[in-house]
């Protein structure tokens, strides 16, 4: 009966039940997966440790060629940094920048050449007989003592009968009395230091007191009820940092455009619509036309950690294999800009550029003419747009308007 | 039970082996560094400020630390270059933060200089940008009828502003301004900087590639 | 223990073949995972997996053919041969400077010949090189490259309104630079032969033929950007051309091919806007080519009697409004090349 009835009973759960673990073996798959664990984790601890190595070598190394007293002789830093201008020849460009190769002003030798490249030049000068517009950055923010030394070096002993060698200590001790100089108003202030030199044209008066109106005075130092200052985010020479952008020496035209598509909404940022929504038309002119005359040392550094050769390549030859031509044949030799439509890049902050570059790509920013930023961004990988914003950032600022210290343009407030 | 002090010998060991390797290893590593040329230590102002920002929790939603362009595009975004352990060095506690539900705030200073921006932003960050989820910190200013001279007038777009009479900054506003202002690490990476680079590829071996990628 | 094993067993055979699946998937999975991460690390994977799609311009598009690919500047040889490929690069790119005593305008040899002479379809200097010496209908006899280059300077460049007044003389110095450049542009290209890209290309002469009034409209709205509304071109702050004039004294004169409005439409289609080709139909491409061609310019050098017999001898045909009237006004006497010579400096 019991048996009868046990055998029709539904099977209860095993109370003895035991794992079958316990009398099988350890799967395949399980030896298959830690082996394969273990192996991966092996190799990425040597590959993470090799890269962190690696990137603290480099960065050591990228310090060192800054700082470093052995940079080769002073024709590969002539190349890099003066050749788009004077030519590798230094023929210069006929009508446009002057030539070194026999020119006047080397006759002072090479202490005059560090003087002009801490300097710059903004006024008109003649050279073998030919006046040219004389627009010359300073090269103070871009290289330092060591380097515009081998240059001052290099230029007045190949093109010049009054070569000698120049010491980095002079160029420091140069760079310390000519901190509050400006540039050299053209040829007319250099032949006092050359006798060299021939006759020259005079220096024009500078244009800034025009500029600088009671109504520009308060919107760029004081703000004016809603609006705030210029200065107080783009700096009191319209230097800028990081992603606010430099303004000085940036065109007059260009920077009226800005404002009023901020204003309209053709261009977005909430700070700055804000600001050009308080605005009037003859404002954002005479704005634009104050920043223009403002020649402010640059203070941007190539800061996105990329590839500055490429940068170079980029912004000097282009890639045409990705259909993008330089960005100097429509931004002018050098980054300064071509008004009204293609704005200054030299000295710009790393991070501005390459944030616009992005905006542009990803469509946020419309407003350049016939879509040609858009195109070209969106030809750029991210490394490319570091890269070339990085070798803008490198470069001497815009060597136009007149040179305002902070104390000097603040002090008219009162 | 016999087996005691075995025992105990491998558990202390174990222990001192990790307190030397997690501990005391990056301590002397880290107290190796000098400090950066570019920073100061902060200013009895910023101080106040500082103890502001951490009294009002913005670590919880702000982080000082920019990555580096590797891990995300940070230098892009303006935040500024990859930190290094020598940049907190006047940084006790570090704000350092895990949390970015707002920007890093390690350069802010330099992006952001203007004190009446940061201003008008802590007071109503909507006065701005319309779509922001930071909170606004009324409490931290003054309702007044009519400024006095020393006072700092808050600027204000209409639709923000009282009715009548002005928004001036309390003490604490100004202070906790003076302290984002001074956030700026904007100074070349010290050559003995510190730094994690992560799955970082390096940075030569970017190079080659775009070289061969040459037409 | 009073269980029967063999219902146990099966019981617990399906559980048991299920676990042992998914531990088959996971480990299966997590072995590509890891691999898939190797691959990654090690840059094997391809780009649109890792990195953002870049999207070539419109230039690249055009380019995309397998095309021949001169060498890299980098790799000019560093002897006496390079130095005259250097040489003959900065005259090609700096023309006004570096060959000026035979430049009268403000055009340089790189403003029609884009990237140094290296793009397709804008008479790369590679594909010219394996092309001569030919016969040409323009002068009816054997051209060398020497002749080739001679004429770019007599009409391209202007050379009647520059301080020389002419080309450079046969056997010049220039010539042997500018040959140098391309012969080492050419580096392992065929000879002889019609390569592909060479030249400017060829747009059909649409159907609803040209207006000039549309041509103006395409000037304006594609064109004027960058070569100012007045076409003259833009400066930098010193006074150097960023973007060529493309009409008066400072460009090109009534000789130059691109004073031909077939020659100028190809142009223009193939290579304009500057990293936007092909972005003007050919009816655009020849309307605006008819404008700016209608424009005056500096005269023909071959020009000695009157325009009309310049026209008959040099300029018949539909492809060039030389000789013809425009608003009114005899096009073809030419503008004064004399203020050319000497570029003027502003302010």
């Amino acid at each position: 009966m019991f048996g009868r009835n046990r055998k029709h009973d539904q099977p209860r759960p095993d109370e003895n039940f035991e794992p079958y673990e316990e009398f099988s073996g350890i799967p395949m798959p399980v030896y298959w997966i830690a082996i394969a664990l273990a192996i991966w984790g092996a190799l990425m601890l040597y590959d993470t440790g090799k890269d962190v190595t690696l990137a603290q070598d480099d960065r050591v190394e990228d310090r060192a060629v800054q700082v470093s007293a052995d940079l080769g002789e002073g024709g590969n830093l002539f190349v890099a940094n003066c050749s788009t201008c004077h030519q590798p020849d230094g023929q210069g460009l006929r009508g446009a920048v002057p030539p070194l190769a026999g020119s006047e002003v080397l006759g002072g030798g090479p202490d005059i050449v560090a003087r002009i490249l801490l300097r710059g030049i903004d006024g008109p000068i003649r050279v073998r007989g030919e006046d040219f517009d004389g627009h010359m950055p300073s090269f103070a923010s871009a290289l330092n003592d060591d380097e515009i030394a081998r240059i001052a070096s290099y230029v007045t002993l190949t093109f010049s009968e009054a070569g000698t060698k120049l010491d980095p200590s002079r160029v420091a001790k140069l760079r310390d009395e000519l901190a509050d100089a400006g540039s050299f108003e053209g040829g007319a202030e250099l032949a006092k230091l050359a006798t060299s030199m021939s006759p020259q044209p005079l220096y024009p008066v500078p244009k800034m007191a025009d500029a600088m109106t009671a109504t520009v005075r308060d919107l760029v130092f004081v703000g004016r009820g809603d609006v705030w200052a210029c200065a107080s985010c783009h700096g009191d020479l319209g230097q800028g940092g990081e992603n606010t952008p430099r303004l000085a020496g940036q065109s007059a035209d260009y920077l009226a455009k800005q404002l009023n598509d901020f204003r309209d909404g053709t261009r977005n940022n909430e700070s700055m619509q804000i600001v050009a929504a308080g605005l009037s038309d003859a404002e954002t002119a005479s704005l634009g036309t104050y920043f223009s005359t403002l020649r402010a040392p640059s203070n941007a550094s190539p800061n996105l950690s990329a590839d500055l050769a490429r940068g170079e390549q980029l912004a000097l030859r282009g890639d045409w294999a990705l259909g993008v031509p330089a960005c100097f044949t429509c931004h002018g030799s050098s980054g300064f800009g071509v008004a009204p439509d293609f704005p200054a890049l030299s000295a710009q902050h790393a991070p501005y550029t390459a944030t616009q570059l992005a905006t542009w790509a990803g469509g946020d920013r419309q407003n350049s003419p016939l879509g040609l930023m858009r195109q070209i961004s969106q030809a750029l990988s991210s490394e490319d747009r570091r890269a070339v914003a990085d070798y803008l950032a490198s470069l001497p600022p815009v060597p136009a308007g007149q040179t305002a210290s902070a104390e000097e343009a603040t002090s008219n407030v009162n | 039970m016999n087996r005691y002090l075995p025992l105990s010998i491998l558990a202390l060991a174990i222990l001192a082996f990790a307190t030397l390797m997690l501990v005391i290893a990056p301590g002397m590593q880290i107290d190796a560094r000098s400090v950066p040329a570019g920073l100061r230590d902060y200013t009895e102002a910023q101080q106040r400020g500082r103890d502001v920002y951490v009294a009002m929790g913005c670590v919880y939603c702000h982080s000082q630390q920019p990555r580096s362009p590797d891990q995300a595009p940070d230098g892009e975004r303006g935040w500024g270059r990859p930190s290094v352990a020598s940049d907190y060095v006047f940084d006790a506690p570090h704000q350092l933060g895990t949390m970015r539900t707002g920007p890093d705030l390690l350069n802010v200073g330099a992006r952001l200089p203007s004190e009446d921006w940061h201003l008008t932003h802590l007071y109503q960050p909507r006065a701005i940008f319309d779509w922001s989820i930071m909170p606004a910190y009324p409490f931290l200013f003054e309702h007044k009828q009519q400024a006095e001279t020393d006072d700092t007038i808050v600027i204000l777009p209409p639709a923000y502003a009282p009715e009548d009479g002005v928004v001036v900054a309390g003490p604490d506003a100004l202070d906790l301004v003076a302290y984002l202002q001074a956030l700026d690490r904007t100074y070349p990476t010290p050559t003995d900087g510190l730094r994690d680079d992560g799955y970082a590829s390096g940075p030569s071996a970017d190079a080659s590639s775009v070289e061969e990628g040459d037409g | 223990m009073s269980t029967d094993p063999k219902a146990r067993e099966g019981d617990s055979k399906g559980g048991k073949h299920t676990a042992r699946n998914i531990i088959f998937a996971a480990g299966g999975g997590l072995a590509l995972v890891a691999l898939g991460t190797l691959a990654v690390e090690l840059g094997l994977a391809p780009t649109w997996l890792t990195g953002e799609p870049v999207q070539k311009t419109a230039m690249a598009e055009e380019t995309q053919h397998n095309l021949f690919n001169p060498p890299d500047p980098a790799d000019i040889p560093d002897d006496e041969f390079g130095a005259a490929v250097q040489r003959g690069m900065a005259i090609f790119t700096n023309t006004g400077t570096n060959a000026a005593d035979h430049v009268g305008n403000g055009l340089a040899c790189s403003n029609c010949h884009l990237d140094s002479g290296r793009q397709p379809l804008s008479a790369p200097m590679w594909a010219a090189w394996v092309a001569y010496p030919k016969y040409r209908g323009k002068n009816k006899q054997i051209n060398t490259m020497e002749d080739r280059v001679m004429g770019c300077f007599s009409y391209s460049m202007n050379a009647q309104g520059s301080p020389a007044g002419g080309p450079p003389p046969h056997g010049d110095d220039i010539y042997r630079d500018l040959e140098s450049y391309f012969y080492w542009l050419a580096t392992g290209a065929p000879t002889n032969v019609s390569m592909e890209g060479s030249g400017f290309g060829k747009v059909e002469k649409p159907e609803q033929g040209y207006d000039l009034a549309r041509g103006e409209a395409v000037f304006a709205e594609n064109c004027a950007v960058c070569h100012g509304p007045d076409g003259q071109g833009q400066k930098d702050l010193n006074g150097r051309y960023v973007f060529p004039p493309l009409w008066g004294a400072d460009s090109y004169n009534w000789g130059a091919g691109m004073a031909r409005i077939d020659t100028a439409a190809a142009f223009v289609k193939h290579n304009m806007p500057l990293s936007q080709p092909g972005k003007l139909t050919d009816q655009e491409a020849w309307e605006v080519a008819a404008f700016l061609d209608s424009h005056e310019r500096p005269k023909d050098p071959r020009q000695t009697g009157s325009v009309e017999e310049a026209r008959k001898a040099h300029h018949d045909g539909d492809e060039t409004f030389y000789g013809k009237t425009v608003d009114g006004r005899l096009i073809g006497v030419g503008v004064q090349a004399s203020a050319a010579a000497e570029v003027p400096t502003e302010d």
